[in-house]
């Protein structure tokens, strides 16, 4: 099988036509329902947007340190509540309108406006006020202080977007089209199928982690959404496209043997797939029975035998490398078959005739959602083998990426799952624990006023010992309360074709080709 | 004469050249050897998909990940799959799910779809629009239909279910309207009317009864179809959903790994291809035995 795809490689990259050297073929699983970045926390979205839309500040390599972007520098006052960012002077949109700070305050003011409805708002932090004393400074004034501020400018959620283009284009805004500053430019989108972006001729604004400033070497750069796993394998071995970020897992193998591809593994890369609780819901609000579903399952199979290796097993929510992660957390779940037997026997769950355990005449059997094609489809079938053995029934409900966030949004379920690629500690612990994130991202609906207060200590923390401390205290009790079945670290790894130079992967929110600038062919 | 032994003697002839006066179906069957073989074969695979819980050598749900992905072999005669579940035994069960949803399909929608056949030939006027909603029927396509219904109630055997009923429907009221048809043109539908015979008797006794060979030979040729339909929707993921064994969906979990284990894959296509020619070879068989034009 192999070599028959390897000579049709050969075949295709021989009878390549001209149109392919200036036209970047890149390839996605998954689609996403709109490429507006202040709508949604959809990971499918928000890479497309890092292409077509810049932020005020970049990400390094490192996955730590904000760069200057948009903004060339700033300063912070020294209570940590006043922003002062110097903006570049020759940024310009795709449609030719020149960036000024009126821009970065009318994005800023969109993503609060509650009539967007913004999930990622509190990414921006509390917001005073925003000036702007001059067309090329901008001061950000919070209300309290906020440590991550800066690590959370690089996101694409807090992006710069244009007045004219989102009025212009009303409902259809992200959807038949919308501006940037980006290395890129949106050209059309048919959902399902591809993104189409050309070049952005007057860019010249690249981040200091690219050696090219800009503009991108392509003329076009053409995005296909390949649902089917072994479709995009085939397509990769066949040279039909040069980038991929979303190779499945099982044929990473294949992929290092193959002597036209390359794979680079992003690093640093904390992508955790877990699976969560609606803990409202009355099957799965004792935190006994929570417990028992994460105990019971194999986690070091799961890595082994349904992602082959190429995930790690995840006994806590945050990775122990990851920054300000509490190590007193890492025993807290512990895989124990009887114990998880136990629990449900003492939460009142009795095994029923058929094995299924019952309490009151209602059998377990919690709805789980997950998006269909991606590694919760795989790993929430194996985590069902194993339940069914302490009388657990999942009902599984894959939805296609499409609707598969509208799907969430009604929060029909007792138990949902997707992977989360995260920064820090931090990052992670307030988008889905804070209770102002309810209904989404904090679909668990965990409200809890002493969770609340520390990650609001942490957010405000003007050291890096107090943050830490803040942050360890929700990561153990989050823990403790087994909202979330943390499973598995997945590794990101980037496939390239060996014809493409220079595409590093980037780790930041599984954008790996971020802004694009070094690929050359 | 009175009118019920007039219509006897209607209905006795009306019959004769129908469903009921043809004896000796299986002996008629079993001489071509084709249709024996296909016979046989879909017996074996209907009485292995219900005793499928008593010869099963495993439990079809039951997962062990340190096995998974196993070649065929003694302990495992079709191998594992991604979660270490016995093949055969998922095949044995998935095959009693995927020829429900092709009986269901074909009962369901043969016999809606041959009342508005008979009742758009007995009712003219009722007729016109009966055949126009036919028509609009016809112009979705069957798979369109199961993933519409999967949207609407949700990706489950239900939905295919609805799915294959509805894409049965029209094909048999066609078929059902066109037998039913030439039906009302014998001389004893006449006659029927003529002595008085009920609306309900003459669409029951006279019509249908003269129609239902010529439905069920559609049917059985229509039966590998719909299991095929079923199979793409399952294939599709708006069928059966884990652990649920079904073929087309033990097919698509497959796919992801033919590098790696060809039989996950393979083995449930191999079903399918099996239990859909042995449907057709037997929908053949039996359009050539119950059709009278192609007899010699």
């Amino acid at each position: 099988m192999i070599r028959i795809l390897l000579t049709a490689a050969l075949a295709l990259t021989v009878s390549a036509p001209a149109s392919a050297q200036t036209t970047l073929m890149l390839m996605k699983g998954i689609d996403a329902p709109h490429y507006d970045g202040h709508r949604t926390t959809w990971g499918p979205t928000s890479d497309i947007v890092n292409m077509f839309q810049d932020t005020l500040v970049a990400l390094d390599w490192d996955g730590k340190t904000p760069i200057p972007y948009l903004a060339k520098s700033w300063d912070i006052s020294e209570d940590g509540k006043i922003y002062t960012f110097k903006l570049r002077d020759d940024v310009s949109f795709c449609s030719g309108k020149k960036f000024t700070a009126e821009d970065v305050i009318y994005s800023f003011r969109r993503l609060k406006d509650p009539a967007v409805k913004a999930p990622y708002a509190w990414r921006a932090g509390h917001i005073k006020e925003l000036r702007a004393p001059d067309p090329y400074t901008v001061q950000y004034e919070l209300e309290e202080p906020f440590s991550e501020l800066l690590l959370q400018l690089t996101m694409f959620t807090n992006a710069i977007h244009n007045k004219d283009s989102v009025e212009a284009l009303g409902k259809d805004y992200g959807i038949k089209g919308i501006d940037g500053t980006g290395p890129w430019c949106f050209d059309s989108w048919t959902p399902r199928t591809e993104i189409v972006l050309k070049r952005h001729d007057a860019y010249k604004w690249g981040p200091s982690l690219y050696k090219n400033k800009g503009p991108v070497k392509f003329e076009k750069l053409v995005v296909k959404i390949v649902p089917e796993d072994s479709s995009r394998v085939a397509a990769m071995l066949s040279g039909q496209f040069d980038i991929t970020h979303q190779f499945p897992a099982q044929f990473i193998s294949q992929a290092k043997a193959a002597p036209m591809l390359a794979v680079t593994p992003a690093k640093p890369n904390f992508q955790l797939l877990y699976f969560g609780f609606k803990i409202t819901r009355p099957m799965v609000e004792d935190r006994r029975v929570r417990e028992a579903m994460s105990i019971a399952i194999n986690r070091a199979e799961i890595a082994k035998a349904i992602l082959l290796g190429n995930a790690e097993p995840a006994l806590t929510i945050v990775d122990k490398d990851a920054l300000d992660h509490a190590p007193a957390t890492q025993g807290v779940v512990k895989e124990d078959v009887e114990r998880a037997k136990a629990l449900l026997d003492e939460a009142g769950w009795k095994p029923g005739s058929d094995g299924i355990r019952e309490k009151d005449g209602v059998k377990l059997q919690p709805r789980v959602y997950y998006t269909a094609n991606g590694n919760s489809a795989r790993v929430a079938e194996a985590i069902q083998g194993y339940l069914r053995k302490i009388g657990v029934d999942w009902r599984l409900y894959p939805w296609d990426s499409t609707i598969a966030s509208v799907k969430m949004a009604e929060q029909d379920y007792e138990i949902w799952s997707v992977t989360v690629p995260y920064l820090s500690a931090g990052d992670l612990m307030n988008i889905y624990f804070d209770s102002a994130n309810i209904p989404t991202p904090n679909r668990m609906n965990w409200k809890d006023a002493e969770t609340d207060t520390w990650l609001k200590e942490g957010r405000s923390a003007l050291t890096e010992s107090d943050r830490t401390k803040a942050y360890a205290l929700v990561q153990e009790k989050v823990m403790r309360e087994h909202l979330w079945i943390p499973v598995l670290n997945i590794n990101m790894d980037q496939v390239a074709n060996k014809r493409i130079n220079s595409a590093r992967p980037h780790m930041l929110y599984q954008n790996t080709f971020y802004k694009g600038l070094d690929v050359t062919r | 004469m009175s009118v019920e032994a007039l219509e006897h003697g209607l209905v006795g002839r009306a019959n004769e050249s129908g469903w009921l006066a043809r004896g000796g179906l299986l002996r008629r069957l079993a001489r071509d050897r084709v249709a024996a073989l296909a016979a046989s074969a879909l017996t074996a695979i209907v009485l292995a998909a219900v005793f499928a819980p008593w010869i099963a050598p495993y439990d079809p749900y039951f997962t062990d990940l340190t096995k998974s992905m196993q070649a065929p072999s003694g302990e495992h005669w079709f191998g594992t799959d991604n979660t270490g579940r016995d093949i055969l035994s998922r095949i044995l069960f998935g095959t009693r799910n995927t020829l429900v949803l092709g009986l269901v399909g074909v009962i369901v929608g043969g016999a809606i779809g041959g009342a508005l056949g008979i009742f758009a030939a007995y009712y003219r006027r009722l007729g016109g629009w009966i055949m126009r909603l036919v028509d609009i029927m016809l112009a979705f396509p069957a798979i369109l239909i199961g993933l519409a219904m999967a949207a609407i109630f949700g990706a489950g055997l239900s939905a295919v279910i609805i799915a294959l009923v509805i894409a049965t429907v029209p094909d048999v009221a066609r078929v059902a309207r066109g037998a039913a048809v030439g039906v009302m043109g014998q001389e004893f539908m006449e006659a029927g009317r003529a002595v008085g015979v009920s609306d309900s008797a003459l669409i029951w006794r006279y019509l249908t009864l003269n129609c239902i060979s010529t439905i069920f030979v559609f049917l059985t040729l229509r039966f590998g179809q719909i299991i095929l339909i079923g199979s793409v929707l399952g294939f599709l993921g708006m069928g059966a959903q884990p652990p649920t064994a079904e073929l087309g969906m033990m097919a698509a979990q497959g796919r992801d790994f033919l590098f790696m284990a060809p039989h996950i894959a393979t083995i449930p296509s191999c079903a399918i291809f099996v239990i859909v020619l042995c449907a057709n070879l037997l929908g053949d068989a039996f359009r050539d035995v119950l059709d009278p034009r192609l007899q010699t």
